[in-house]
């Protein structure tokens, strides 16, 4: 593997995609000071805009960077390099986790600080950050349909599934006795429910990304 | 110029609906090849093959000594590819794509850069998204250039361009080729543009290498002869006919196998050799596929 090579390509990426990464951070704290106002319908818009912040930077991200790469032809240009289709596959993956991660966690981060903040619901704070989890995983989802499908249909298709899977999930995870028990109390209660899901979730992430490069191995054409 | 740059052995692909059938070539290192074909004939296919990015079915491939497509990393080092249907990133200007490329690769030559900036009239700070074709074409040139490559790739170049972006696209062609260890691969449509820079050439068509030779060599063995035969005189047997054409008194022959014997025999046959006419690139390659179309329909 030519780490340097791979490090050039996700340079790439980030600056023909810094101005979304850069612009999403002021406009997920600015949906997070929504929440200061403290009526219950300021927290519902802050939760609404947080997951449009959040799920729009990953599936642009995954659009402009395998989608778009095929489409404007750029792909030709990229493989014209001293590069080879894992090392592409390899800077793909990574470029797409290392830009969504920025605003990802700084506003998992502010979320869960909103939430640690005083007068606030404490006991959300598992089911918050299993929900940025899956945020997580429906980003790496995308990015795997639009690597491996090189297709704008299959893509959106991807969006639109993990976005009701989001909408599933999080109804399921909310009513699972584990988590939902302690959910607006006032205090924070890691229950084993609450760590199974999280890790599960955790662990769906290499899973993804793992069978990424297994599918991309066996491919024999490239452009 | 004994070394081999390029070797594909009885390299084959299929397609759905197209098959790439046991290609063979070879290309000494310095030479200029002029790869020609119709639209789909595999020009594209056998080229992507050759950079690695569509593995062969069967057959070998060798490119600078690397076995293709898994010393694609190491072969792709000392290749410029430019291809009709390669864009460069909107978005970004040209100075940027300049640096990107001067990261990857050790040998980019700075000053040549500027010179063909110059020469091609390109401004660096310009966005790639504010070109015209022909300025994208150029740009993609000047990066595929200025890395200085042993071999040189080029899908189509000059396709799309205006009169004078391909003159000027030419013109840099005809200049690289002063350096004779830089062996180009120039595939086209375009027989004129290939005529013009290549020594060596190569016909395909519905995948399948139709003819592989030196240019001169191939210029000078197609003519076309135009006879007067004699009232109830019959058509003299010739080697290499590919076309016979004109009237039963006046025909007109294309042969692919012309030598000054050929005049002798037809005139021993009785016929009035009128005239001996060269053929151009074009005129041999549309002569050689219709030839084997009508041998070999779909």
């Amino acid at each position: 593997m030519n780490y340097a090579m791979v490090r050039r390509l996700i340079l790439k990426d980030w600056y023909l995609n810094r101005w979304i990464i850069i612009a999403s951070v002021p406009a997920g704290i600015g949906a997070l000071a929504i929440v200061l106002i403290g009526k219950p319908i300021a927290f519902m818009l802050c939760i609404i805009l947080l997951c449009m912040i959040i799920i729009g930077v990953g599936a642009q991200l995954a659009m402009v960077t395998t989608i778009n790469e095929r489409k404007d032809q750029t792909l030709a240009f990229v493989m014209s390099l001293p590069v080879s289709w894992r090392e592409y596959t390899a800077a793909k993956i990574l470029a797409n986790l290392i830009l969504f991660l920025i605003p990802w966690l700084a506003l998992t981060a502010g979320a869960l600080g909103v939430l640690l903040l005083p007068g606030a619901t404490h006991g959300l704070v598992p089911y918050t950050a299993i929900m940025s989890v899956e945020m997580l995983i429906t980003t790496s989802l995308i990015v795997v349909a639009g690597i491996i499908t090189e297709s704008q249909a299959w893509t959106t298709a991807g969006i639109f599934c993990s976005s009701l899977g989001l909408n599933v999930l999080g109804y399921v995870f909310a009513h699972l006795r584990g988590i939902s028990r302690f959910m607006w109390g006032n205090e924070v209660h890691w229950t084993p429910t609450a760590w199974t899901v999280l890790l599960a979730e955790l662990l769906m992430v290499p899973l993804l990304l793992g069978l990424t490069f297994f599918i991309q191995s066996r491919k024999t054409d490239f452009l | 110029m004994n070394d081999v740059c390029v070797r594909l052995a009885g390299v084959s692909k299929k397609y759905p609906h197209f098959q790439l059938e046991n290609i063979s070539l070879e290309l000494p290192v310095g030479s200029i090849l002029g790869f020609i074909g119709a639209n789909g004939a595999g020009k594209s296919t056998t080229i992507r093959i050759l950079m690695g990015l569509v593995h062969q079915d069967k057959g070998s491939v060798e490119v600078l000594g690397h076995a293709m497509p898994s010393g694609q990393v190491a072969a792709k080092q000392e290749i410029g590819f430019v291809s009709e249907d390669m864009r460069l990133y909107g978005a970004a200007t040209l100075a940027w794509h300049m640096a990107f490329i001067e990261s990857i690769y050790p040998a980019w030559n700075q000053p040549y850069a500027e010179v063909l900036l110059r020469r091609f009239d390109l401004k660096p700070q310009q966005k790639i998204k504010g070109l015209s074709h022909g300025q994208r074409v150029k740009a993609a040139l000047l990066l595929a250039l200025a890395r200085q490559p042993r071999l040189l790739i080029l899908d189509e170049p000059t396709t799309g361009l205006d009169p004078v972006a391909r003159r000027e696209v030419l013109a840099e062609l005809i200049a690289v080729l002063a350096d004779e260890e830089r062996t180009i691969l120039f595939s086209s449509h375009n027989t004129l543009d290939v005529e013009q820079i290549s020594d060596r050439i190569a016909f395909i068509d519905r995948g399948r290498i139709i003819a592989f030779d030196d240019k001169e060599a191939l210029l000078d063995r197609w003519r076309r002869l135009r006879l007067v035969l004699p009232p109830r005189g019959a058509l003299p047997q010739l080697p290499g006919i590919v076309e016979v054409g004109g009237s039963d008194r006046l025909p007109v022959l294309t042969t692919s196998q012309f030598d000054a014997r050929v005049v002798s025999l037809c005139q021993d046959r009785g016929a009035t050799v009128q005239a001996v006419d060269p053929m151009t690139l074009e005129e041999i390659f549309v002569a050689n596929v219709q030839s084997r179309r009508e041998l070999q329909p779909a």
